[in-house]
């Protein structure tokens, strides 16, 4: 009698890569073949139906047709990692950038990479935003070594195109908008985070960006001014606080010894 | 977030209830109709944002039971356990009066065909079932529910009758038995099973719930017919009578109309509820006259 670990290998070769050889002994009837064609179609149109909802705007820009093409061939090449489908389809932007037939729209794979930061942003977990007056409480002293955790649906993007404005042009339908959109403006640099429910786009100057990149990446408020001398980076710092884009603090070790006080008595 | 009140979690009444769908949400809140109580899909509130916000709204009404579809009870690689922390984690927030699963596997080589796929029903997979609803009541420490499958094909070697693989799973691990009535409506005619066998052949006080919904019939390319559990209509009259038939050899458990897909406006739900509960009082007077006489 087959082993369960078997059997459920060959119902995967026959419903992800439509190959019948090893299930095929293992059914009572060719009828049963057929019957599998049903769990193969819920499968995929589940998966695309996910996509879709996940990647509106790539869908208008391509059609029903082109993208339904492309979500098949990307389900079999990437097919889900986990039960939880919210993180289904991150790999779709680079699949896109990558597929002969979509350059045709320059811009699609970077308005893809923005349509997940949006998604992940809706989905990400709920976590209480970093409280003010515990930062304020840290010492002058130790100041320098203080770096931020940013919250998981706060993500940073640089892209090519400015697929913020053609993003919200074709959900909105807005065909004049997006006549009027230069594609060769030059990258764009976003930020995208969750605030209570509603989900931000915004741009950022370019300076700005890279101060709040360092942060992402867990260098201290001090390094990350160090390395991007940008006069409005408090600025930028205070903003992002008071959206609740940062959740927790820390202090780095000192990398040289503490600065000596002077007490004066 | 911690939820905003401390809250124990409220049995699942033995009333008829309604799945929640994301486009009742607001309609919900704003209109507090005369639910009993309501189902989730447990992953659909894996994340945080705007869904758990509606549902912290809903359970503080409402008894809430949550309903599972990718644990993958019978997959012969184990258990994902990075998914059963994520059921635990939800159960934690939304404390709900029942959790329950499928008799069915999804997983295999890490990969997740996301559909809730048919098991040999051998000595095999009967073990590994078992083992998993074992590691997930001791990691969720309460006893789930699990669902008989809508299935479209047997495999050859199959030995035992799915009702028997039903009440071997319930006596080995100890979980209740979530009955589908639709499904073994489905299964039943897709297969040339009885019914009525099958009904009795399942142990009445495992019963925690029974599921209702809509189906399709399909031809297929080769001349046959398949009924398909697509939970996208009204439930069919045959379904109601077998749930008629159900509650006679059960008694009244909680009774969920299921719709996931073509989701109607609130009321025809609404509809299909009540008519559920017109059974169940009807069931519950007979069952009055029946000790008076």
């Amino acid at each position: 009698m087959p082993r369960l670990l078997e059997i459920q290998r060959a119902v995967n070769c026959c419903l992800m890569e439509r190959d019948q050889e090893a299930v095929a002994p293992l059914l009572p009837d060719r009828s049963a073949i057929k019957r599998l064609d049903i769990y193969h179609n819920t499968i995929f149109s589940g998966l695309t139906k996910a996509l879709c909802l996940t990647y509106p705007a790539v869908q208008r820009l391509v059609g029903v047709d082109f993208f339904e093409a492309a979500a098949q061939l990307f389900i079999v090449r990437h097919p889900p990692r986990a039960a939880y489908l919210n993180c289904y389809g991150g790999e779709f932007p680079d699949f896109l950038r990558d597929l002969p037939a979509a350059a045709v729209v320059a811009y699609l794979a970077d308005v893809a990479r923005l349509e997940w930061a949006v998604h992940c942003a809706i989905h990400a977990p709920d976590i209480k935003p970093l409280e003010l007056a515990a930062l304020a409480a840290v010492k002058l002293v130790d100041q320098g070594r203080v770096s931020l955790s940013a919250h998981p649906s706060v993500h940073l993007l640089r892209v090519d195109y400015p697929v913020d404005v053609i993003w919200r042009a074709v959900l909105a339908d807005d065909e004049q908008t997006l006549r009027a959109v230069d594609p060769s403006s030059g990258p764009v640099h976003l930020v995208v985070g969750r605030r209570s429910t509603a989900v931000e786009v915004a741009r950022l100057e370019e300076m700005a960006w890279h101060f709040l990149a360092e942060l992402h990446a867990g260098r201290t408020i001090r390094s990350a001014i160090d390395s991007c001398p940008d006069p409005e980076a408090a600025a930028t710092l205070a903003e992002h606080l008071a959206l609740g884009w940062f959740v927790a603090f820390k202090l780095a070790a000192w990398q040289t010894p503490p600065p000596k006080q002077d007490f004066v008595a | 977030m911690a939820p905003a009140t401390t809250r124990c979690s409220t049995p699942v009444p033995a009333k008829a209830g309604i799945g929640l769908r994301f486009q009742h949400h607001q309609n919900l809140i704003d209109f507090r109709p005369d639910v009993a109580w309501f189902e989730v899909h447990t992953e659909n509130y894996m994340g945080g944002g705007a869904p758990l916000r509606y549902l912290d709204a809903i359970r503080r009404d409402f008894p809430v039971s949550l309903h599972g579809v990718g644990l993958s009870l019978g997959s012969a690689e184990g258990l994902d356990q990075a998914h059963l922390e994520r059921v635990r984690q939800v159960a934690e927030r939304v404390e709900p009066g029942l959790i329950s699963e499928h008799i069915a596997w999804s997983v295999v080589g890490g990969n997740y065909l996301a559909d809730l796929l048919p098991l040999p029903m051998t000595e095999e997979a009967l073990a590994i079932v078992c083992r998993h609803i074992d590691q997930t009541q001791t990691y969720l420490k309460r006893l789930i529910l699990v669902e008989n499958p809508s299935t479209y094909f047997t495999f050859a070697h199959s030995t035992i009758p799915e009702w028997e693989f039903m009440t071997a799973v319930a006596a080995r691990t100890g979980c209740g038995i979530l009955c589908d009535v639709n499904n073994i409506f489905v299964s039943a005619c897709n297969h040339g099973w009885d019914v009525s066998a099958y009904l009795d052949g399942l142990p009445s006080r495992s019963i925690g719930e029974i599921h209702l919904a809509g189906h399709t019939v399909r031809l297929l390319a080769d001349g046959t017919t398949v009924r398909v559990d697509d939970h996208g209509s009204r439930v069919i009259d045959d379904v109601w009578t077998l749930y008629q038939e159900a509650l006679m050899r059960f008694g009244v458990v909680p009774t969920l109309i299921e719709w996931d897909s073509d989701v109607p406006p609130l009321e025809v739900l609404l509809g299909e509820s009540d008519h559920a509960a017109t059974i169940m009082a009807k069931m519950n007077s007979d069952t009055k006259d029946a000790e008076a006489a």
